[in-house]
């Protein structure tokens, strides 16, 4: 308990001293606010390049909302595993965590306190993103007949910690950032692939991050999120169990 | 009592076998030094030792508990400094024995209490920039300063001098030295000149085996003979000198380098007596007779032949 207490503050202050923290602070706040604007502006954008074209639809709050769950499931959480993929390489390659670990700080303390930070660092950034969306939405525009919205943010925030997970198992296989990240790819790619095929499609995690929408404009009920959601809780603790599993067999 | 037993352990990365049935004991309270070529498996064993490594067979106990690969119990007892050790860079001294220290469980007070101790031990009390801006020599002394944060029993050094200049080196050695009363200390090394400065035991590491290990003068008595060199003026003063009867015996373990020829023996005084008879019998005054100590070099030679 020590050393995890210990290591968790260490981890803290390399983010913040490596601007990790920052980065993916501002990444998710800037794309936060430029969806609420694209929304509202974009028209006018493309009717000032094009005068000749016409908008059929006036833009609506949940156009904004539509482009953040763009933005953050594709652009944020990528930046989130790229910026986090290289927390256990840079460890492994300067040979850093062999000291710890032979000050009898265990491994598993080692891999928990990355993965609090991290998570730490992704809700942080997540829910203040959330929150410049709504803010500038409801500035933007006054009809806020949408349902579900904090609902349907807290079902991609549980995918964030899916991913974590994921990433960490790659993290601790492969010692290079590169190729961890390629994991982390590679079986969010499976993922979505399998929420393809049509009987387990509605038990899949893939549609926290695809139906955000749909539950916000009223076409998909939170009752659909419930047994994703879950999946995804479980295979998280799965994923973050089998990293530990795996780190102990690791020859530093 | 030993605080390190080592046996018959045997470690391979892929088809090269780097560790045979290694078997190795180190004494509480030694200086034991850890001998053996680059590439010799020093730091293998040493890492293994550490559960940082899994052997493929064998047992390892320190302090008389089994080691297992991967856990970390055993090492509560254990201080290391690896060849070269890497800190987190955007760290102070102050701050990275913190870490440690909080790592280890112990109270704020007792950190800042060893800190100060240590630090004033490297000599590095004055430093307050990052580990970063660091230099090789005040890295391996940091990283001495942080192996005995947790007043180990046994202080393993992989290496300690091999990278540093000359100042460097005394300073760790004497480092080394100052706290071998409290702490068994292990140190692998191929600097021997380092060994007989600080150490008290020794074992020669080759083709993965403990081809030698003892004290150092148990070592030299077993291992090592005298020498004697002795060098002619010209080959036919050497010719003659060797047909000469009661010379014939003392060829026997010998060496002829030109116009040198080099005895070997265990009884030195018996084999001058002999030599300075035959010399004043036969007039031969030779330019140069020297006797030689046996050195932890000429040991190493022998061993790695």
């Amino acid at each position: 308990m020590n050393g995890y207490i210990a290591f968790m503050k260490k981890e803290f202050t390399e983010n913040m001293k490596n601007y990790r923290f920052i980065i993916l602070f501002a990444v998710f706040l800037i794309f936060s606010i430029m969806s609420a604007f694209l929304a509202k502006f974009t028209p006018e954008i493309l009717s000032a390049l094009a005068a000749d074209m016409e908008m059929t639809s006036e833009p609506v709050a949940l156009d904004a909302w539509k482009q953040f769950y763009k933005n953050i499931s594709g652009v944020g959480f990528s930046a989130f595993i790229i910026l986090f993929g290289s927390c256990l390489s840079n460890e492994y390659s300067k040979g850093t965590l062999v000291l710890m670990v032979t000050k009898g700080l265990s491994r598993k303390a080692v891999i928990l306190a990355k993965y609090t930070v991290a998570a730490t660092l992704m809700t942080i950034s997540y829910w203040i993103g959330y929150a410049a969306t709504y803010g500038y939405t409801s500035l933007l525009w006054n009809d806020s007949n949408l349902s579900n919205v904090v609902l349907a943010a807290g079902s991609l925030w549980i995918v964030g910690f899916l991913y974590l997970s994921i990433l960490m198992i790659g993290c601790v296989i492969f010692k290079q950032t590169f190729t961890s990240i390629l994991f982390t790819g590679g079986i969010v790619a499976i993922i979505s692939l399998l929420g393809m095929i049509e009987p387990i499609a509605k038990f899949n995690p893939f549609i926290l991050t695809s139906k955000n929408v749909d539950l916000i404009s009223g076409e998909a009920v939170p009752a659909e999120f419930v047994i994703p959601a879950f999946i995804s809780i479980i295979l998280s603790i799965f994923g973050l169990l089998i990293a530990i599993r795996l780190f102990n067999k690791k020859q530093l | 009592m030993n605080i390190l037993t080592i046996q018959n352990l045997s470690k391979s990365f892929g088809k090269q076998k780097i560790i045979d049935t290694l078997n190795l004991s180190v004494p509480e309270g030694s200086v034991f030094g850890f001998i053996g070529k680059n590439g010799a498996g020093k730091t293998t064993t040493m890492k293994m030792v550490l559960g940082l490594l899994q052997p493929d067979n064998g047992e390892i106990y320190v302090c008389n508990e089994p080691v297992f690969f991967g856990q970390t119990r055993t090492n509560q007892y254990i201080g290391y400094l690896p060849d070269v050790p890497e800190f987190y860079n955007y760290m102070t001294p102050i701050q990275y024995l913190k870490l440690c220290g909080e790592v280890i469980g112990l109270s704020k007070s007792e950190i800042s209490k060893r800190s100060d101790e240590l630090l004033s031990l490297v000599s590095l009390n004055g430093a307050t920039k990052q580990i970063g801006g660091f230099s090789r020599g005040m890295k391996q002394r940091l990283g001495i300063a942080q192996a005995l944060l947790t007043q180990p029993k046994l202080l393993i050094c992989d290496e300690p001098t091999s990278a540093l200049d000359p100042v460097g080196r005394k300073e760790i050695l004497d480092i080394l030295y100052k706290i071998s009363g409290t702490t068994t200390v292990l140190f692998s090394t191929h600097i021997l000149s380092d060994v007989e400065r600080i150490c008290d035991h020794a074992a020669f590491l080759n083709e993965g085996k403990i081809a030698v290990t003892g004290t150092l003068a148990e070592i030299k008595a077993l291992h090592g003979h005298d020498s004697l060199i002795l060098e002619f003026s010209a080959d036919k003063d050497l010719q003659f000198f060797k047909k000469q009867k009661s010379i014939e015996p003392l060829l026997l373990h010998s060496e002829e380098n030109n116009r040198e020829l080099i005895l070997h023996s265990r009884d030195m005084v018996n084999v001058q007596k002999s030599l300075f008879r035959v010399l004043a019998e036969t007039g031969i005054c030779p330019v140069k007779i020297e006797l030689m100590e046996p050195s932890l070099e000429s040991l190493f030679l022998e061993v790695v032949k």
